[in-house]
């Protein structure tokens, strides 16, 4: 389960929303894709660099946004809405290297303070992150970065404490591919002193869109996007630049999932179809019907859909946040199909819900064997984290007759709008608040 | 009759463009856009990620039209053959 995550404010002050789904409705028509809520939750953070006003475009309204907003907001940034998706971060009067500990524990990227507080401040203090339980997920190696780079590094009283008289440019091999491990430490080195090189850097596009943010305010890093990137410090960054976050690549996925799954025929716009390749090899292996333009995929269903075997990876292999999605997309192709979790130890607990709305699969370990085609119908199912709630929305969107999916809070952390988004395409969707516990 | 088999459709590559003409007009547009145009230029050269690309005048789609082995030929000739 997650723990400490939006939704869940105060005692007495619980939102308790769910989606009621009338499956069987085949999607259809285009669909404009929000920014990238992992890139946004590194570049807000590394906006508390910049001495100046930046101005960030293209940025999905999601809970996890609203919430790293308020942290830095508390911390003494001042932020100036411009409209839902885009605001200016005015960092200069930054008054705390102590995030609030309640805020921070409530997601995942928090660390990312820690980097962009170090680079600047050269201390920070930040409660260990929160995020969604896919098993052990260490900060083992943004702590070896954050060494490398000559800060003193503590874990105590459930938050880290970074210091460093002086951050020092260093050659920074990292012991496994790691998203978080590269940003954060990219971010702290931006103003070192020195170069820095970070070797076996994971590849991920929104590595390259914090690079390229950090570049327009005046880093000097190359490399983002391969596995050595180099980070020549600087002294400052300057604001009075605009930044367009690139589209969600996840968003894009899921949708392209869901379009497969029902059978329809969907246009997603507004995207970067190369970011899209493993999943878009994927479909067309299970014979789903992909149009690709410059910055469009048509995903149209051709008949029946074969088997296959999906292997979760680092950039450019198939993401581990589509994993939920693409597992109940093979629930419904002929064969059977396995599903092997590389990156995360427990990411299949979404398992029992499908089970529950009838898909046959069985998990061991790392691995999950699917035997298809199911027909899904409908059941009160229970949303574990982000990514399995929009599987079990596209399993909703397929079965026959009602679901009802619980823990709503968890798929709002990562998808703008997705039951209007969806509504658009044809879906009987509705979000429904209740009162107690069901 | 209608074809059953897997198709992947490239719709934007069927028009021809010339790699001289990608490369200047992605440089504008990422000078428009306030970036270090050969900074940026070169790490998609060497990442392949489009990220690098500005969508400001649809240079990210225009660049994408053509591998990138073209256009670090197109770059090699002029710099060692012209």
């Amino acid at each position: 389960m997650c723990y400490n995550q939006p939704g869940i404010k105060r005692k007495g002050d619980l939102v308790l929303e769910k989606f009621v789904i009338n499956g069987g409705k085949k999607l259809h028509g285009t669909l404009q894709i929000s920014g990238a809520k992992n890139a946004a939750v590194a570049i807000i953070p590394a906006a508390l660099l910049v001495e100046g006003v930046v101005t960030i475009e293209n940025v999905p309204d999601v809970s996890d946004v609203r919430i790293l907003i308020d942290i830095i907001s508390e911390m003494g940034a001042k932020i100036t809405r411009l409209g839902r998706n885009s605001f200016t971060i005015d960092s200069t009067e930054i008054k705390s290297c102590e995030p609030p500990y309640k805020m921070v524990s409530k997601l995942r990227a928090s660390y990312y303070l820690l980097g962009a507080l170090l680079g600047r401040f050269k201390h920070a203090v930040v409660a260990l992150p929160g995020g969604c339980d896919f098993g052990n997920r260490p900060i083992d190696q943004h702590e070896k970065g954050f060494r490398s780079l000559g800060a003193d590094v503590k874990i105590k009283k459930g938050a880290v404490y970074v210091k460093a008289n002086e951050i020092k440019g260093a050659h920074i091999y990292f012991d496994n591919v790691s998203v978080g491990s590269t940003i954060n430490i990219m971010i702290a080195a931006t103003r070192a002193k020195g170069t820095t090189v970070i070797e076996n850097a994971a590849k991920e596009p929104h590595i390259v869109d914090v690079a390229n943010f950090l570049n327009a305010m005046g880093a000097n890093i190359k490399g983002a996007g391969t596995d050595v990137i180099r980070i020549r410090g600087v002294d400052s960054l300057k604001g009075g630049h605009t930044y367009s976050l690139i589209p969600d690549q996840i968003e894009t996925g899921t949708y392209m999932i869901a379009a497969a799954a029902t059978g329809g025929d969907v246009t997603i716009t507004g995207i970067i179809p190369k970011h899209m390749e493993s999943l878009t090899a994927k479909l067309i292996e299970m014979n789903v019907g992909i149009e690709e333009g410059g910055d469009y995929i048509r995903v149209f269903g051709k008949g029946k859909m074969r088997g296959a075997t999906v292997k979760t990876q680092p950039y450019p292999g198939f993401p581990t946040d589509l994993q939920p999605q693409i597992a109940t997309l093979l629930c419904l192709a002929d064969g059977v199909s396995t599903v092997y979790e590389k990156v995360w130890d427990t990411r299949f607990q979404y398992i029992v819900e499908l089970n529950r709305m009838g898909a046959k699969i069985k998990a061991d370990g790392n691995t999950a064997i699917i035997d298809g085609p199911s027909t899904l119908s409908g059941a009160p199912v229970r949303s574990n984290d982000l990514r399995a709630g929009a599987a079990l929305v596209i399993a909703g969107l397929v079965a026959e007759g009602v679901t009802q999916i619980y823990n709503v809070r968890f798929i709002d952390r990562g998808y703008e709008d997705i039951e209007a988004k969806l509504r658009d395409l044809g879906a009987d969707i509705q979000r429904v608040s209740y009162d107690t516990e069901e | 009759m209608v074809d059953k088999n897997t198709m992947l459709f490239k719709v934007d590559r069927e028009k021809p463009v010339e790699p001289r003409t990608v490369l200047e007009s992605v440089y504008q547009s990422l000078k428009e856009k306030g970036y270090n145009p050969i900074s940026q230029l070169i790490g998609y050269i060497m990442s392949g990620d489009p990220t690098y690309i500005t969508n400001h005048n649809g240079a990210r789609s225009l660049i994408t039209r053509l591998d990138r082995d073209e256009l670090l030929e197109e770059v090699f000739k002029y710099y060692l053959e012209e």
